[in-house]
């Protein structure tokens, strides 16, 4: 067969991390439009949260259809957590969800994420990447909880933006 | 005693003899109902985008009276808010106002034209309702899983009171039009469905908290129903035997069965007893599911309730309810799909004429339309939603245009164009190379998860054939010479599709075969598979190879596999591949074929090598075999199904029956 599976699987490679690059580009674009629309009046920070909360929301909704309760709590949990991890791979960050030690409770790390690389680009403040980050997990656990009645709430520990090597959010079921 | 509304007398008819329990008399709350046999409520999308009943409603609903030979005939449900967020159907009938009233005196009056016991139905539709406004209601804000359903809205206590009291007044204005039963919907996510469920009601009034506040709405409405009813008017209610919803903690199956007891206590004449939710994952009506799977939740169900049960769910023959009722396991047996498929079922089935039936083959596109605000429409029963159109009809041809009819092709497109033209008056020849009936369905029937259901309709075509006249040729090659020798007025072409060669290099290897070669066992099969094609036939014979142990990729064009699939069954198809291990490479072409390799191409250029010793080839093109010839002879022709354009089993008798009304 004639494939240079080399050549074939370097090319899909790097047109993946181009993709992967332009989620961040594209997200950094529109804010400097809404920036501008919205006047000098409105904080860019505000904007952004903003906009962590409206994708949270619609991300969450996607969510939906994939989480189930059969095995149980401490499985719902993980799988939610994974399910964070997973968008931020998507992304092109290197993401992973762990169980916590206890019940109840999870952790999302992060190692790598391309969002602050991109956010420099654009003159972005290191501290809102982080924010948007801790809110856009904030408002996708919002459907998800009244979905499966339960209240589960994610905080941010450490931030790759704050210079603290990874990201580390704690999932865990408020009582 | 009990009311009787018609006097119907089944001693004489076979079918009271074969299925004894099926038409013996039962009384439900005062009133006698001759039969167990139930047309059950079905929305059909026929009505106005207002909620006035149509024409086309009322002459549906007649056909569907006519078939219940006596029994029960429920309307489609009926939405009952001035603001439409329980409307769930575009074409939903309305009852918010006393201006309906005369519309559905005319079904009522259609009903009872046929002496059938005329049933009403009131249906929020709840958490899947709003289909024309912004946002739905029920009892708690719960998010849609689904995207495709609006937003919710909770209502306060007294919109809950307000929702109890329309479903009163509708009641009322159900009897005044004329209505001999009404019947509360509260399954499947409609709203008293959501009132009931663990999942979707959060509340902390009256109306929420334990099963008992969970169903305090739907007592009211029972208990208000009954007393603006009257004691000559039955009230009823469908309820989830299961909800299926334990991923999202909904009611478990006891709390279910509390709901039959409070209904039962509330004041409800009987229960139909259903099962799943449209949000649930499980299956509950599509192929794969074996016929009578869920009889045993009627069963249950009578255990736990002295009121008659009914149930449809997978029951398309007689011989299950019959044993069932026989049993003491079920009281009434509805239908709902198998009388879309053939409004006349169980009045065949009475009059000893089964091999008459043209059967559900449970494909769901009935439903899949409705979801997209499409009015009804029958993949096997051509006429269905269109019993008000007398152009539907086969009309007898005078005597000097009878023509001689030669169809080429005996599968589902040519037997069902053969016999509407037969009907009609003209002489009808059908001929096919194969020995037997059905053309490519009877490779088809072979793939899993019910696919032999598929055969039941060229075994219905080849009934009406032989009743219509028509002339079997099997075995018999048409040829040019053939045409030319027999000179037909007219030719249909219903020969099926030509299977497209691979344009790859290596698409004439001996290790490329024809599906139906594969499906009827003829062809040998190799341990690792790619299937050409990631349309329906092209997922079927994955599927059955998946099944034989094999290892089965699809590489296809199109953009996604199964896109030709309804929708309403695509989802367990895509499950099903994933069960087996297929693979699916979508908007793809094969580039090369050797002895052990594939070399499939992406849209975008990327190339892959997949482990390969044989090909299928699923992928069809219209057939041009013939149309030289008959043009050439200036022969009156038509060309219909696959050999068109290659599509499904419905196209097909749809074609054949269009075609055969234009002969």
């Amino acid at each position: 067969m004639p494939v240079n599976a080399e050549k074939e699987i370097s090319t899909l490679w790097r047109n993946l991390h181009n993709a992967q690059s332009e989620i961040c580009k594209t997200f950094y674009r529109w804010r400097e439009v809404a920036i501008e629309v919205a006047g000098p009046d409105v904080k860019p920070l505000d904007i952004a949260m903003k906009a962590a909360e409206m994708m949270g929301k619609d991300l969450g909704k996607n969510l939906l259809p994939r989480l189930n309760w059969l095995k149980g709590e401490e499985a719902f949990i993980l799988n939610l957590g994974r399910a964070l991890a997973g968008m931020w791979v998507n992304e092109g960050g290197v993401a992973f969800a762990e169980k916590g030690e206890n019940e109840g409770e999870a952790f999302v790390k992060c190692t790598r994420c391309p969002w602050p690389t991109a956010a420099k680009e654009f003159g972005v403040p290191m501290e809102e990447v982080a924010l948007t980050r801790e809110r856009l997990f904030q408002t996708i656990l919002g459907d998800a909880n009244v979905f499966f009645n339960i209240n589960m709430k994610i905080e941010m520990l450490k931030a790759i933006p704050r210079g603290e090597g990874m990201y580390l959010f704690r999932l865990y079921k408020e009582n | 005693m009990a009311k009787l509304l018609f006097e119907w007398d089944y001693s004489s008819y076979p079918g009271a003899k074969a299925y004894p329990n099926l038409f013996k008399p039962i009384q439900i709350g005062n009133l006698a109902v001759p039969n167990r046999i139930k047309y059950a409520a079905t929305e059909e999308n026929l009505n106005d985008h207002n909620g006035f009943i149509t024409d086309a409603d009322v002459a549906y609903m007649r056909s569907r009276a006519e078939g219940v030979v006596g029994g029960l005939c429920f309307m489609q449900g009926v939405y009952m808010d001035e603001k439409r967020q329980g409307q769930g159907y575009v074409g939903q009938a309305a009852c918010w106002d006393d201006k309906y009233i005369e519309g559905l005196k005319k079904i009522a009056d259609a009903i009872h034209g046929e002496k059938a016991i005329a049933g009403f139905q009131l249906m929020d539709c709840g958490r899947v309702g709003a289909v024309e406004v912004d946002s739905g209601h029920g009892p708690s804000t719960v998010p849609q899983r689904l995207r495709i359903f609006k937003p919710m809205y909770e209502m306060t206590n007294a919109e809950v009171k307000e929702m109890v009291q329309q479903h009163i007044d509708a009641a009322r204005r159900g009897v005044e039009a004329g209505f001999d039963i009404i019947e509360i919907s509260g399954i499947v996510g409609y709203l008293i469905s959501n009132f009931l469920s663990s999942y979707t009601n959060r509340r902390t009034d009256e109306y929420g908290g334990d099963i008992r506040g969970r169903c305090q709405s739907m007592v009211e409405i029972i208990q208000g129903v009954k007393e603006v009813c009257g004691p000559d008017i039955p009230v009823g209610i469908r309820l989830c035997s299961e909800e299926l919803l334990d991923d999202v903690k909904g009611n478990t199956p006891e709390e279910s069965m509390e709901t039959y007891k409070i209904a039962e206590e509330a004041g409800a004449d009987y229960i139909s007893c259903t099962l799943g939710w449209q949000e649930s994952i499980y299956p509950v009506i599509s192929r794969d599911i074996p016929q009578g799977n869920w009889l045993h939740l009627a069963k249950r169900a009578k255990e736990n309730v002295n009121i008659p049960i009914q149930m449809a769910y997978r029951l398309f023959t007689p011989d299950k309810p019959n044993k069932a009722i026989g049993d003491g396991e079920l009281d009434i047996w509805e239908m709902c799909r198998s009388m879309i498929a053939d409004p006349s079922m169980p009045k065949k089935v009475l009059e000893g004429r089964e091999d008459e039936i043209r059967h559900c083959v449970a494909c769901n596109l009935c439903l899949a339309r409705l979801f997209r605000d499409a009015p009804m429409t029958c993949y096997i029963n051509p006429l269905c939603a269109h019993e008000h159109d007398e152009n539907f009809y086969p009309k007898p041809v005078e005597e000097d245009d009878k023509k001689e009819v030669m169809i080429i092709g005996a599968g589902p497109a040519g037997m069902e164009c053969a016999y509407v033209a037969a009907q009609r008056g003209h002489e009808v020849h059908i001929y096919d190379i194969r020995e037997e009936l059905g053309g490519t369905l009877l490779e088809a029937a072979h793939s899993p998860y019910g696919d032999e259901e598929l055969l039941t309709c060229p075994r219905y075509q080849k009934k009406m054939c032989e009743m219509a006249g028509v002339e079997f040729h099997l075995g018999t090659e048409v040829t040019d010479e053939l045409i030319q020798d027999e000179l037909p007025d007219t030719v249909v072409i219903a020969t099926g599709p030509v299977y497209s060669k691979i344009q790859g290099k290596g698409g004439d290897r001996e290790n490329v075969v024809n599906i139906l070669d594969v499906m009827s066992g003829k062809a040998e099969v190799g341990e690792n598979v790619v299937v050409w094609g990631n349309r329906k036939p092209g997922i079927g014979v994955a599927l059955y190879l998946a099944k034989q142990g094999k290892k089965v990729t699809i590489v296809g064009k199109e953009k996604t596999a199964g896109f030709d699939i309804n929708p309403s069954f695509k989802w367990r198809y895509m499950i099903f591949l994933r069960q087996n291990g297929v693979m699916a490479y979508n908007d793809c072409d094969i580039e090369e074929i050797t002895d052990n390799e594939v070399l499939v191409k992406t849209y975008d250029g990327y190339r892959l090598p997949v482990k390969c010793d044989t090909v299928v080839v699923s992928e069809r093109e219209a057939n041009e075999n013939f149309k030289n010839v008959v043009q050439a002879e200036g022969i009156e022709f038509f060309v219909i199904g696959d050999a068109l354009v290659p599509r499904n089993l419905s196209s097909a008798v749809h074609d054949g029956y269009r075609i055969g009304l234009r002969i």
